[in-house]
């Protein structure tokens, strides 16, 4: 039972995590930084997800790196691209849209 | 190597050791970063250094899903785009190949006068090892298919739909069984009677009647009536009767499939052992064919194998049949 629920809840997120890396990294971060943030602010994400998840977001040119290698510990910062922030717009919007379709669904029922 | 390397060290390089040399180095260095940061994080709030490095590679799990993340690789053999098409073509090759691989090495193994344990053994062996590699080299294409992401060019339509399935239990197959069975029985009447090979003695005058310069002679043994013949009459009458059944009840039931079973095992073991020890053909009619003396000798017994593999074949063709249909009308009754 409780895994069904799970299942649900996953499917329901699933996306939510590329729309916040878009948003988050319209000012540059890096991995664990990233997922430290998405925990914070309520997009908890298992490492093995996310990290992978930003390579792949850099291949599509939707994120674009740079190594910054100032300080002790070198860092690949990421930093979401033009064609990542009108992707991130478009999401957004649908997002918006379907918490509106959502808000009516909830309103006939009561 | 002689120095131990730490679990970290141990954990980056089992994770990009999969990935293209291309990015192996970006990789490696990320993701050093990040675990190095995850342990940091943890020694922050007290934790030994140990458990803080375990803990962090536990997390971040089995390094292969890792690395076929990376490389964006699919983790099953075969995903839901192939499954299908592979699943289809894997069933029409498994009804086609070993069937043709097992009968081809009977009648070789027949003409080629083996004992029957050794035909048998081997059209079974080959039956087996032929289903392994379809299966194999089928599963492997796709396995490839599923990584290129080639299009296996299989759309479905609705063309695609297959007729609601007959069950062979309505009057039209009733009337053909019937007509069948009918024709049959006249069939070796005529043969017996009149006779269905027409030879002629000499050179025919087509400027004459033909009647009169042809005779027929029978293709069956004569020998074989009343007895045999008599117990292939009894066969052809449980075979109608059985047609009947089946249409009286609209469906086939496990005890018309035992007795067509038994039907069809009766009629190719007696003809199977009239074949074997050559007493099904007319003598008078092979004198006019097979002894001919242009006729090589091996082509009787070439022949007689065929018969045999085909007899046999039809046979359980016949109870697989009759077998199928039952379950299908089981199914369809719960």
């Amino acid at each position: 039972m409780n895994e069904t629920l799970d299942t649900h809840l996953q499917e329901l997120r699933r996306g939510t995590v590329v729309l916040a890396c878009l948003q988050l990294l319209r000012s540059p971060g890096y991995g664990y930084g990233l997922l430290e943030e998405l925990e914070r602010r309520g997009f908890a994400t298992d490492a093995n997800t996310l990290y992978p998840l930003l390579r792949r977001l850099e291949k599509q040119e939707y994120l674009t790196s740079e190594w910054n290698t100032e300080e002790a510990r070198p860092r690949k910062f990421y930093r979401t691209s033009d064609a990542g922030i009108r992707l991130a717009d478009t999401l957004t919007q649908d997002w918006l849209a379907l918490t509106a379709a959502i808000a009516t669904l909830t309103d006939q029922e009561n | 190597m002689t120095t131990k390397t730490t679990l970290t060290e141990r954990y980056i390089a089992e994770t990009v050791k999969s990935i293209t040399p291309t990015a192996q180095d970006d990789v490696r260095a990320e993701l050093a970063a990040s675990i190095d940061d995850a342990i940091e994080a943890r020694l922050d709030q007290g934790e030994p250094r140990d458990d803080a490095e375990r803990a962090v590679l536990t997390e971040l799990g089995d390094p292969a899903i890792l690395a076929a993340g990376f490389a964006d690789r699919p983790l099953h053999l075969i995903g839901p785009k192939y499954y299908l098409t592979w699943w289809r073509l894997l069933k029409l090759l498994l009804w086609i190949v070993p069937v043709i691989a097992m009968v081809g090495v009977t009648v070789a193994n027949g003409i080629a006068d083996e004992p029957i344990g050794k035909i048998i053994g081997e059209a079974i062996g080959v039956g087996i090892s032929t289903m392994v590699h379809v299966a194999f080299w089928t599963t492997l294409v796709f396995f490839v298919l599923e990584r290129t992401g080639a299009d296996a060019g299989a759309r479905w339509t609705v063309d695609a739909l297959p007729e609601v399935h007959e069950d062979g239990t309505g009057r039209k197959d009733l009337i053909a069984s019937l007509i069948f069975l009918g024709l049959a029985t006249g069939a070796l009447f005529w043969d017996r009677y009149i006779g269905f090979a027409v030879f002629t003695n000499d050179s025919v005058d087509v400027g004459s009647g033909l009647g009169a310069q042809t005779r027929a002679v029978a293709i069956l043994n004569p020998d074989l009536w009343p007895w045999w013949i008599g117990g292939a009459l009894v066969l052809i009458g449980a075979e109608a009767l059985l047609a009947v059944a089946v249409y009286a009840r609209r469906s086939w039931r496990p005890m018309l499939a035992v007795f067509n079973t038994v039907l069809a095992v009766v009629f190719a073991a007696g003809a199977v052992y009239l074949v074997a020890t050559g007493q099904l053909m007319n003598p008078e009619f092979l004198d006019f064919t097979l002894y001919r003396t242009d006729v090589p000798g091996d082509v009787g017994r070439i022949l007689s194998v065929l018969l045999i593999v085909g007899i046999v074949g039809v046979g359980v063709w016949d109870i697989i049949d009759g077998w199928l249909k039952t379950r299908r009308a089981q199914r369809a009754a719960q």
